[in-house]
């Protein structure tokens, strides 16, 4: 910070709208307009973030590309924010430990007084309000509001970014408080803004010193009597001998290094401190899907007979083969149900056959009525004619049973 | 000549007659149809729709004369069996039995004798034919099942995946809701898990253990949920997707969040609002409604609390009220939690002085310093507009016209007019009043010695 601030007009004319006073460097109105904009960033995605149950919050996180996209906003914007802060705490020092400028921002007991003198004055007890100095209770209130506000901020921010390392050395409990403090204040925050600050800065009388950095000299008499009349007095921008200010920055510019990286650590470490989870999604039911119910639920129908032990499977017998052939294809009408008097459900049936007559005439296929009926072709439970010759084969073989 | 015109004549309006007859009658068949198939109820035009198809009524007594048989069966070609076994008692006892519905009516293929050659190669093709005939009468209800996973399934050749009569029978299809107001009976609730069970039995022993399936199986509980609630019934959906995952606070919060219900078990109604309120309820709210097919990392109800082995949350061994339990939880997308932790949820308690303290103490101090603040503030900005309106009334009355820029000019001590006003007061007096400042009238003299 240069100790121009406070120097002596730099124009003079016989108005005083001409003379201008130099009030905020550069640097200042950079830093400014950086912190405004992070400022507003932080409270608009925060907030929408509080409220996201509101249609308009929705409306808002959706157009920003979804709750995920307002976080990373969010955080990039909390990490510029935590720059400039750093950045102002070196200017600070700076100004303090070299220059040796005095805390203008601290309150002091003549803000008490000049606070109670504009209260008066408000109701009429008196003609004039206080006589400010550079800063004024009202710009002294919103700066420590602001530093206040970035601590609480800053500190539950990280709670709520890193609540792994935090809950190490913290109860849990203190993780959803910081996330409390944090919707709180920055309610706070944005209201005081709106509230105080619009209406001192912008509406009162548009203050665009934080801008061209300069306050003419009508401004400067209603705004800041008392530091105009310093200034005039001649009091102010006093210059330290050269030598003075090199031996303390000798001092200063290595700690304000160390500082700087020390403070740069601290952020990438801030914004990448753990990992707070998984990013792969949760597994669902681990259970196998598909399991039927053993035995199947359908009632299982009689077994088939089970071949005696030792006998040929598939001899061409009626035990061997041709019971299960007659099961298949024809018990269906000739089993229990005997349609037309016939069961073909054991050998003494098969023999005795139906209406019609003997199903079988071992020895005869010709008299045999089964051979007769399926001869034709057109029977339902029509059978092969492999089929139908492996019958004939058997009855001319005497139809054996075993 | 003239007799065969008027034979002619004759013919031709017969003609026209029975052609518009079957024309209406083809139309009134038509409606009757989908009418019946949107109410989803079974109207006599669909008794008589089925019967025609067989022509003349089969009674079920000819098809029980053989099929009333036990033991009648047949081989398929890969060597299933088939029952053709139907008992009489059962289906008397079947919801369609007690209809009087024929078996005709299902198996319509089958009115004449012999019957026509069988063309299922195996037991589940038999099933698979006849399901379709289901939709004959219940086409509502058909329909949503051609929605559900199953029928994906099957689309795919998976063959197992359920149809009509795997969860209903066939002939011994049983009432499941109330003929009048339509819900579900008690006793059907209680019979829809092992009736999942059949295809879906390693879930369903999970169920059984569970607080919900404990209760119904074991206690006979109909108030608790059964696999319908969650999945649906005929157009059950594939819980894996994205949306069904997003969707699943929802559906806890269905039951949860209704005090007639919790109040019987004293369970908290505010587990879906803390939950929403809280950093993972609000991201899986938020996708849910702007990107339902997006998945997301952070947790819906069923994973903290299970899925079908939901328990007790103060059971010793797997309730999450257990601290050593939730972090196990916890641990599954927190690998690096430790003990603390699991605090950091509020465990769906509203902050209060018994619970989450902390939490509470600092609202109460926000709820009065937020206002105290914003209060202060307020007060000094409307007594402030306050006077300046107040002397701006005044200046208005005094002045017979109000100057272009007056709030500059009449601080000049060369406008003498104007010295009432109060910015002129204020530099006046000020010096009197802050002994130590310079008196601002002096700064005028001091911008003079500039110029």
């Amino acid at each position: 910070m240069n100790n121009t601030i406070m120097e002596t007009p730099t124009k003079i004319t016989h108005s005083d709208d001409k003379v201008t006073y130099t009030r905020f460097d550069i640097s200042q109105r950079i830093e400014h307009i950086v912190f405004l904009l992070s400022f507003t960033i932080l409270g608009f995605t925060g907030l929408i973030q509080k409220f996201s149950a509101n249609q308009i919050s929705d409306t808002f996180i959706f157009l920003l590309g979804g709750i995920e996209r307002v976080r990373v906003i969010h955080h990039y914007s909390a990490i510029v924010m935590m720059i400039v802060s750093g950045y102002h705490v070196l200017v600070l020092g700076y100004k303090v430990f070299v220059l040796r400028l005095p805390w203008t921002m601290l309150p002091v007991i003549e803000d008490l007084q000049h606070l109670i003198q504009d209260i008066l004055y408000f109701l009429g007890f008196r003609k004039h309000r206080g006589y400010y100095g550079r800063y004024n209770y009202a710009e002294k209130v919103e700066y420590l509001a602001v530093v206040w506000g970035t601590v609480i901020m800053g500190l539950t921010g990280f709670m709520m970014w890193n609540p792994l390392s935090t809950t190490q050395f913290l109860p849990g409990d203190v993780i959803p408080a910081a996330k409390a403090a944090h919707g709180a204040e920055a309610i706070l925050a944005v209201l005081a803004i709106v509230v105080w600050h619009f209406y001192n800065v912008h509406i009162k009388h548009f203050n665009k010193s934080m801008f061209n950095g300069k306050l003419n000299r009508t401004e400067m008499k209603h705004e800041h009597p008392a530091e105009l009349a310093k200034i005039e007095a001649g009091q102010e921008g006093k210059h330290l001998p050269l030598k003075v200010i090199r031996r303390r920055q000798q001092v200063f510019f290595p700690a304000a290094l160390i500082f700087t990286v020390a403070f740069g650590f601290g952020i990438v470490k801030f914004a990448n401190y753990e990992v707070t989870a998984l990013t792969t999604v949760p597994q669902g039911e681990t259970a196998q899907v598909y399991v039927p119910v053993t035995p199947t639920p359908r009632p299982s129908p009689t077994p088939p007979p089970t071949l005696e032990p030792g006998e040929e499977v598939g001899a061409m017998t009626w035990d061997g083969y041709f019971s299960g052939l007659f099961r298949n294809r024809c018990s269906t009408c000739h089993g229990v149900t005997k349609v037309s008097g016939l069961s073909l459900s054991t050998y003494q049936d098969a023999l005795k056959g139906g209406d019609s007559g003997p199903a079988i005439v071992p020895g005869n296929p010709d008299n045999s009525v089964l051979i007769q009926k399926q001869s034709l072709g057109n029977h339902p439970g029509q059978l092969t004619i492999d089929e139908l010759d492996q019958v004939i084969a058997w009855i001319m073989a005497g139809a054996p049973e075993k | 000549m003239r007799s065969g015109r008027r034979h002619l004549i004759i013919f031709l309006i017969g003609a026209i007659l029975i052609c518009s007859l079957s024309v209406i009658l083809l139309v009134t068949n038509v409606i009757a149809a989908p009418i019946g198939r949107v109410s989803n109820s079974i109207s006599p035009e669909h008794a008589s729709l089925a019967l025609t198809d067989t022509g003349p009524i089969v009674s079920n007594e000819t098809c029980l004369g053989c099929h009333g048989q036990p033991g009648l069966t047949m081989t398929l070609q890969n060597g299933d069996i088939l029952d053709l076994y139907v008992d009489p008692a059962t289906y008397a006892a079947s919801i369609h039995g007690h209809g009087g519905y024929a078996c005709v009516q299902c198996h319509t293929n089958l009115g004449d004798y012999p019957h026509p050659a069988f063309t299922a190669s195996n037991l589940r093709d038999v099933t698979l034919q006849l399901t379709s005939v289901c939709d004959r009468c219940h086409s509502g209800e058909y329909n949503l099942t051609m929605d559900s996973v199953h029928a994906t399934a099957q689309a795919a050749g998976k063959r197992e995946a359920a149809v009509c009569t795997d969860c209903h029978g066939s002939h011994n299809v049983q009432q499941l809701t109330d003929p009048v107001t339509h819900e579900l009976l008690p006793e059907a609730r209680l019979s829809i898990p092992a009736t999942c069970a059949k295809c879906h039995n390693a879930i369903y022993e999970k169920y059984r253990t569970s607080v919900h399936g404990a209760a119904l199986t074991e206690e006979s509980n109909t108030n608790v949920p059964t696999c319908i609630d969650c999945h649906g019934v005929h157009n059950i959906g594939n819980p894996t997707t994205a949306a069904f995952r997003l969707k699943s606070p929802e559906l806890c919060a269905s039951c949860h969040t209704n005090p007639e219900l919790m109040d019987k078990y004293g369970i908290s109604t505010d587990v879906l609002n803390t939950y929403v309120a809280d950093f993972h309820g609000t991201t899986v709210t938020l996708f849910e409604k702007q990107s339902p097919d997006a998945q997301t990392n952070k947790p819906g109800g069923y994973d903290c609390h299970g899925i079908h082995d939901i328990s007790r949350v103060d059971d010793p061994k797997t309730g999450i009220d257990m601290q050593q339990n939730l972090l196990a939880r916890c641990k599954v997308c927190h690998p690096d939690a430790t003990s603390n932790f699991p605090n950091a949820w509020m465990s769906h308690y509203i902050p209060s002085p018994e619970h989450y303290s902390l939490v509470y103490y600092v609202n109460l101090f926000y709820k009065f310093f937020i206002p105290l603040v914003l209060g202060f503030m307020v007060a000094l900005v409307g007594l402030d507009v306050g006077h300046s309106v107040y002397v701006k009334s005044r200046r208005g009355r005094h002045l017979p016209q109000p100057l272009p820029s007056e709030g500059q000019s009449h601080l000049e001590s060369e406008s003498p007019t104007q010295s009432q006003t109060e910015h002129n007061v204020e530099l006046k007096t000020s010096p009197s009043e802050t002994g130590e400042q310079d008196d601002p009238s002096e700064n005028h003299s001091e911008e003079a010695n500039h110029e």
